[in-house]
């Protein structure tokens, strides 16, 4: 794996992405190491899901390349890398009142073949992966009817089935109340543990501190830094990155470093920026 | 949902569930489920019921206990006469056209992501039936009809997709630049009829209503033939669209290419459609209702093809039965008869889009 001379399974370079004329990243290279979780983060706007989308090849670099097990990832037949790499995507649509155990079987479009449409293989990772993340009561069940956290939960299922070394997670929490983004973040922490790569873009610089085993900021289409999250996250840093004053300290359920932002007054950039109300209020 | 994260089983370490693997599902990926078995059994019985009255009915038709002799060819001359020159060929090009339509609608709906993205919405009848009337009536002898009904299908394809802008990915705007397409191609029509010799403007008027008379054995083996190879190639496309159905991103995750699916499935739809205009006039309302009528029937959660082309036939069937049994002085064409429908249909379709916010 990595550090022992081998080339890790994931990599970029040179990446140039570009959604029309407007170029988001450009000369971008970046390594995914092997049986990492790795967070990628970064204000808005920064490139953080461009990047992760270039990974997943849902788009197409306009220079550079991503590599898969050292070959570029758009040279490999597209269910071939479906069956090394996974992908979450944003928003993605369910259809019309599929069940839970239709989508999850979804997951296993890879591995069908014109004359072989399914098979005992699929039924068992299908079912694997649906007991994995906790929705096997569902499974018969809507997933129009399902609660946000359970239907984040079905889409990982889906992803798991197709059994891949590496995931890929774009936003996976967003929508979900903190009870079940912290859940789908454990879900995610078990999955790494049982010996995937994950890759994931998270907003909540708390929740990456907190998951990430490896950890990539990038501003402006750059990356920044990268590495274990206490070397990443420190105040100087963020205050470069998003701009905001803040102190780090312990998380004190996990010693991973926990950005406390600073006191209104403090914000140097949100006091010079905002408009001076005509007539303040007096306060009691 | 709580989950004990000590006792989460891996892909890996769980036993394999018990149930023997599926023939069924080993061949075509959808479990077999009870709704869909009733549901393709009623389409069955009631293109059957369909195909033996479209036989029988009428004055020409043959009594329902003469049908085995007279298909057996052992009946009265006369009987061999009206099935083999009148209502076989008929019945078969409804079948083929029918199926066609359907087929053609799943896919153009799957494509569009639309239910209204259906290939007579989106302007590909119109384009074909301008075609045929540009290659029958304005340069009479250049192109065979159906080569210019194909023509005319693929300008009006190119047309839309062009118009919407950003091939095929914005399924909305295709379906309403279709429906400037379609307006511009019946003009076209009207003043191809209008400047035609009489004569002639009257056989191709007839056949722009979408009608089943005086259709040949040749007009049968066109789309039969049509059908045997384009309805394969729209099941093998079928996986693939129902993924592309969940979005973009999510079926290049599972190892679809969005682009490349999308063009094979819209070239065969274009020829679907094109075959059944050629053999049937551009008859409305099938390929836009079969695949919702195949879905709901089914339960189904995907484009369905098979299911659409069954439905399809059996629609066009039952509705030109209609048509020749309807107590009115003239006989209507089926297309006149599945246009009224199908105004009613879009029209009910159109409100509830409209209530769920999609148009």
């Amino acid at each position: 794996m990595s550090g022992d001379g081998t080339q890790d399974r994931l990599s970029a370079q040179g990446l140039r992405l570009a959604y029309d004329d407007r170029v988001v990243v450009d000369g971008l290279t970046v390594t995914i190491p092997d049986g990492s979780f790795t967070v990628i983060v970064g204000p808005n706007a920064c490139g953080k899901s461009t990047l992760l989308r270039a990974l997943a090849r849902t788009l197409t670099p306009r220079a550079g390349a991503v590599l898969l097990d050292g070959r570029p990832i758009l040279d490999l037949a597209s269910k071939d890398v479906a069956r090394r790499l996974a992908l979450l995507p944003q928003s993605p649509l369910a259809p019309a009142s599929i069940t839970v155990e239709d989508l999850v079987s979804r997951g296993r479009f890879p591995y069908q073949r014109l004359l072989r449409q399914w098979s005992a293989d699929d039924a068992r990772a299908v079912a694997a992966a649906m007991a994995a993340t906790g929705v096997a009561d569902l499974a018969r069940r809507p997933v129009d009817e399902l609660s946000g956290g359970q239907r984040q939960r079905v889409w990982l299922a889906m992803s798991l089935a197709q059994e891949t070394p590496l995931l890929l997670l774009d936003e996976p929490t967003t929508f979900l109340d903190i009870a079940h983004q912290h859940e789908v973040l454990d879900l995610c922490a078990e999955l790494h543990e049982a010996g995937r790569t994950l890759v994931a873009v998270l907003h909540d610089l708390n929740q990456a501190s907190r998951y990430a085993t490896h950890l990539i900021a990038m501003k402006d289409g750059r990356v920044v830094a990268q590495g274990a999250p206490a070397e990443v996250v420190t105040a100087e840093r963020i205050r470069d990155v998003f701009g905001l004053a803040c102190r780090v300290l312990p998380d004190p359920e996990t010693g991973t470093p926990m950005v406390v932002p600073a006191r209104r007054g403090a914000h140097t950039r949100a006091s010079s920026d905002l408009p001076v109300p005509p007539s303040p209020v007096a306060s009691p | 949902m709580s989950r004990a994260p000590a006792a989460v089983p891996t892909v890996a370490t769980l036993p394999a569930p018990a149930a023997s693997p599926d023939r069924w599902r080993a061949l075509t990926g959808h479990p077999l489920r009870g709704r869909a078995v009733v549901g393709v059994a009623v389409l069955v019985v009631a293109l059957l019921v369909g195909a033996v009255l479209s036989l029988t009915a009428g004055r020409l038709g043959v009594p329902i206990g003469d049908l085995p002799s007279a298909l057996a060819g052992t009946g009265s001359r006369a009987q061999t006469t009206v099935l083999t020159a009148l209502r076989l060929p008929r019945l078969g090009v409804a079948v083929a056209a029918g199926a066609a339509l359907g087929a053609a609608g799943a896919v153009f709906q799957s494509v569009t992501r639309n239910p209204l993205g259906s290939p007579d919405v989106i302007g590909l009848g119109a384009g074909a039936a301008a075609g045929a009337a540009a290659a029958a009536l304005v340069w009479p002898g250049v192109v065979p009809v159906a080569v210019g009904a194909l023509i005319g299908s693929v300008l009006a394809t190119v047309a839309v997709v062009a118009g919407a802008g950003g091939g095929a990915t914005a399924p909305l705007r295709m379906v309403v630049v279709g429906i400037g397409v379609a307006a511009m191609a019946l003009a076209f029509v009207q003043y191809a009829l209008s400047r035609a010799r009489l004569a002639d403007a009257q056989q191709v008027d007839a056949w722009l209503h979408g009608g089943l008379d005086g259709r040949r054995v040749a007009d049968v083996t066109l789309v039969a033939v049509a059908l045997v190879v384009l309805l394969p190639l729209a099941l093998a496309l079928s996986p693939r669209l129902q993924l592309l159905e969940m979005g973009d991103d999510a079926a290049t995750g599972l190892g679809v290419r969005p682009g490349r699916t999308r063009a094979a499935a819209v070239v065969v739809g274009v020829l679907l459609t094109t075959a059944a205009v050629t053999a049937s006039g551009p008859i409305t309302f099938v390929a836009l209702a079969a695949p919702q009528i195949a879905r709901r029937l089914l339960r189904s959660t995907g484009p369905g093809m098979a299911a659409a082309a069954l439905t399809g036939a059996t629609l066009l069937v039952l509705a030109d039965v209609v048509a020749q049994n309807l107590p009115l002085p003239v006989r209507l064409p089926v297309g006149i008869v599945t246009a009224a429908l199908g105004g009613v249909y879009l029209a009910a379709l159109l409100v509830r889009e409209w209530r769920k916010g999609t148009v």
